[in-house]
């Protein structure tokens, strides 16, 4: 699916838009939280989903983007000014450059689409867990705690966002725009470009396009809004811990993006907030049950629903009046 | 593990870990190598071995039982998965990772619920030890790497010299003329990736007394056994025995003489730069 459903967007947003009047403070606590998973969900859509990269790492960005939001507003970083903001603004660079770094590595094994990619995403993701845990300067395997909440300059005084209201429609805000310009950017010819690489990089070669660019910069960006979903996510959170960066999150965020679909960030999102909720209300209850039928779930949704449950839902809506 | 700084010692202990590697790694070669399944779920079925062993010697059967027990057992979930889910989206390479990784979750969240998240350990079946460059060495480690030799020549035999071996070579190498001729492709599909099931229930049964197991440890036997098959020098199960070599010696001296996280970081190093001298070579197979 190349188009992202106006109508259904439109309805998520304005549906989340209205919740703060009815819902109680700790459920948009919580909804804020998991709105930072779905950008990390998005993330992986655009990278899995359009760019056929099947990565096992995701979630190494959205750590490197809370540990560095993190870093910034606890003063840890030397010659950098303890500001939240200015951490938020850091840490998609970060996360960015991390990934355009190990892309530029991985990327240019010239198979980068079978097993080697996927599995050399994996082993990633289980070095960095591995480095956080070991790394004093990032508090090993307690993590970073007391991490301050970002602060808005505005006219009437600073306003710090711990009151559930203003962080959720603050990340709503975030989220929303992010989930715009992303969906922009994929029916944009651009976007083509980055179809074109994933169904046959040979083909797109002959026709001038560099794959490897077109790769190395989707992986960047998708890497860039996963890490600016960290920091979001750490900023409420006031904590950070290495789980953030490793597999386990990694494959947790590749079931919310195989359950929603991962052909349209619309549906990624969704996935994530759908299976986070199912989560905190069937968790507790099923408890080492909960991972089994997660797995079950993935297994039941690759079957029978390829383009995932929303996904195939959508597509079907989108489908009559217009071709593809 | 360097404890000891005598280089027979470390030698035979790098020599032990290759070979558990290389066993780890023969059941992922059968399944990945030659059929070109990445199956997530190989680390899954290795702890489902070393768990048999370990639920069939507390049923007062003994080890010697639970060993023949596992991989039997591992083989038919194999078999089984295969059939209900591998078989159905083979064509589909991501969409297999996504659902062997599923599965491996769920082989293992199943052990936990039924055995309980902590580890436990298995009792070697002979404790003798023997006497090496000046030093005792536990007998059961010269016999897990004879185990691993053997499962290897076996495997080597079975594909190389026998009629089996050769139509699922065949198999391999073109399946539409190998349908066309005859051959039960969809049956030997099944019975290979029983066998390579096998081989990783093989593996954690025989290995399980040489630590403590726990649901969890099937991602640590994954990756390096999926690096080594990734990095063989040349295709076929005598690749995958270079293969681990490679990845296993490397990864016990740099823990040897630096740290376990430096090893995965110059064993991650190393792969990718084998993987780029191999890449022209390897075109044809991606996907």
């Amino acid at each position: 699916m190349s188009r992202e459903p106006l109508l259904p967007s439109l309805a998520l947003w304005l549906a989340l838009l209205i919740l703060p009047a009815l819902a109680p403070g700790w459920l948009l606590s919580q909804l804020a939280q998991h709105l930072c998973y779905g950008l990390l969900a998005m993330s992986l859509a655009w990278v899995w989903g359009q760019g056929g990269l099947l990565s096992f790492c995701q979630a190494v960005f959205f750590g490197t983007g809370a540990y560095l939001f993190a870093l910034v507003a606890m003063g840890r970083l030397p010659g950098v000014p303890d500001l939240p903001l200015l951490g938020l603004v850091l840490a998609p660079l970060a996360a960015g450059l991390a990934a355009f770094l190990a892309g530029l590595v991985l990327l240019t094994v010239r198979l980068p689409t079978g097993a080697p990619w996927a599995v050399m995403t994996l082993v990633l993701a289980v070095i960095a867990e591995r480095l956080a845990v070991t790394s004093t300067w990032l508090g090993g395997s307690n993590g970073l705690a007391g991490i301050p909440p970002l602060a808005l300059p505005l006219p009437g005084g600073p306003l710090e966002l711990v009151d559930p209201v203003p962080t959720f429609l603050f990340v709503l805000a975030i989220a929303a725009s992010l989930h715009l310009l992303l969906a922009r950017l994929i029916d944009s010819p651009r976007g083509a470009l980055v179809r074109a690489v994933r169904e046959d990089p040979l083909r797109a070669a002959h026709l001038g396009i560099d794959p490897l660019r077109v790769r190395l910069l989707v992986f960047t960006g998708a890497a860039a809004l996963a890490g600016l979903a960290g920091a979001l996510f750490a900023a409420q959170f006031g904590f950070v811990a290495p789980s953030l960066l490793g597999l386990g999150l990694s494959t947790e965020a590749l079931v919310w993006v195989a359950v929603g679909g991962r052909g349209s960030p619309l549906a990624a999102l969704s996935g994530a907030l759908l299976v986070k909720t199912v989560e905190e209300l069937l968790g507790a209850w099923l408890g080492p049950g909960w991972p089994l039928a997660l797995g079950l779930l993935v297994v039941a949704v690759v079957l029978l629903f390829p383009a995932g449950v929303l996904g195939g839902l959508l597509e079907r809506l989108a489908r009559p009046g217009r071709g593809r | 593990m360097a404890a000891d700084p005598s280089w027979p010692l470390l030698l035979l202990d790098a020599a032990s870990h290759v070979l558990t590697l290389l066993l780890v790694a023969l059941g992922l070669a059968v399944t990945f190598g030659l059929m070109g399944v990445i199956n997530l779920a190989h680390g899954g079925l290795v702890v489902l071995g070393a768990y048999t062993v370990f639920a069939v010697e507390r049923a007062g059967l003994g080890f010697w039982a639970g060993l023949l027990a596992a991989p039997l057992l591992v083989g038919l979930v194999g078999l089984v998965l295969q059939i209900l889910i591998v078989r159905r989206i083979q064509h589909r390479p991501l969409d297999t990772l996504v659902a062997t990784w599923g599965v491996g979750l769920a082989i293992e969240q199943t052990i936990v619920l039924v055995f309980g998240a902590a580890s436990h350990t298995v009792a070697p079946p002979f404790t003798t030890t023997v006497a090496i460059a000046g030093s005792s060495y536990p007998a059961y480690r010269l016999f897990v790497m004879a185990v691993a030799l053997a499962a290897t020549g076996f495997t080597l035999w079975l594909l190389l010299r026998t009629r089996l071996g050769l139509m699922v070579r065949g198999t391999v190498a073109d399946r539409r003329l190998a349908a066309a001729t005859g051959l039960p492709i969809r049956r030997l599909d099944a019975g290979t990736f029983a066998y390579g099931s096998g081989l990783a229930g093989l593996a954690g049964a025989v290995t399980a007394p040489l630590m403590s197991i726990d649901p969890q440890m099937g991602t640590g036997f994954l990756l390096p056994a999926f690096l080594a098959v990734l990095v063989a020098p040349f295709a076929g199960p005598l690749g995958t025995v270079a293969g681990a070599g490679l990845v296993g010696g490397t990864e016990s001296f740099v823990s040897a003489v630096a740290s376990p996280v430096a090893a995965q970081l110059v064993v991650l190093a190393g792969a990718v730069v084998l993987l780029r001298l191999a890449a022209g070579r390897r075109v044809g197979r991606e996907r």
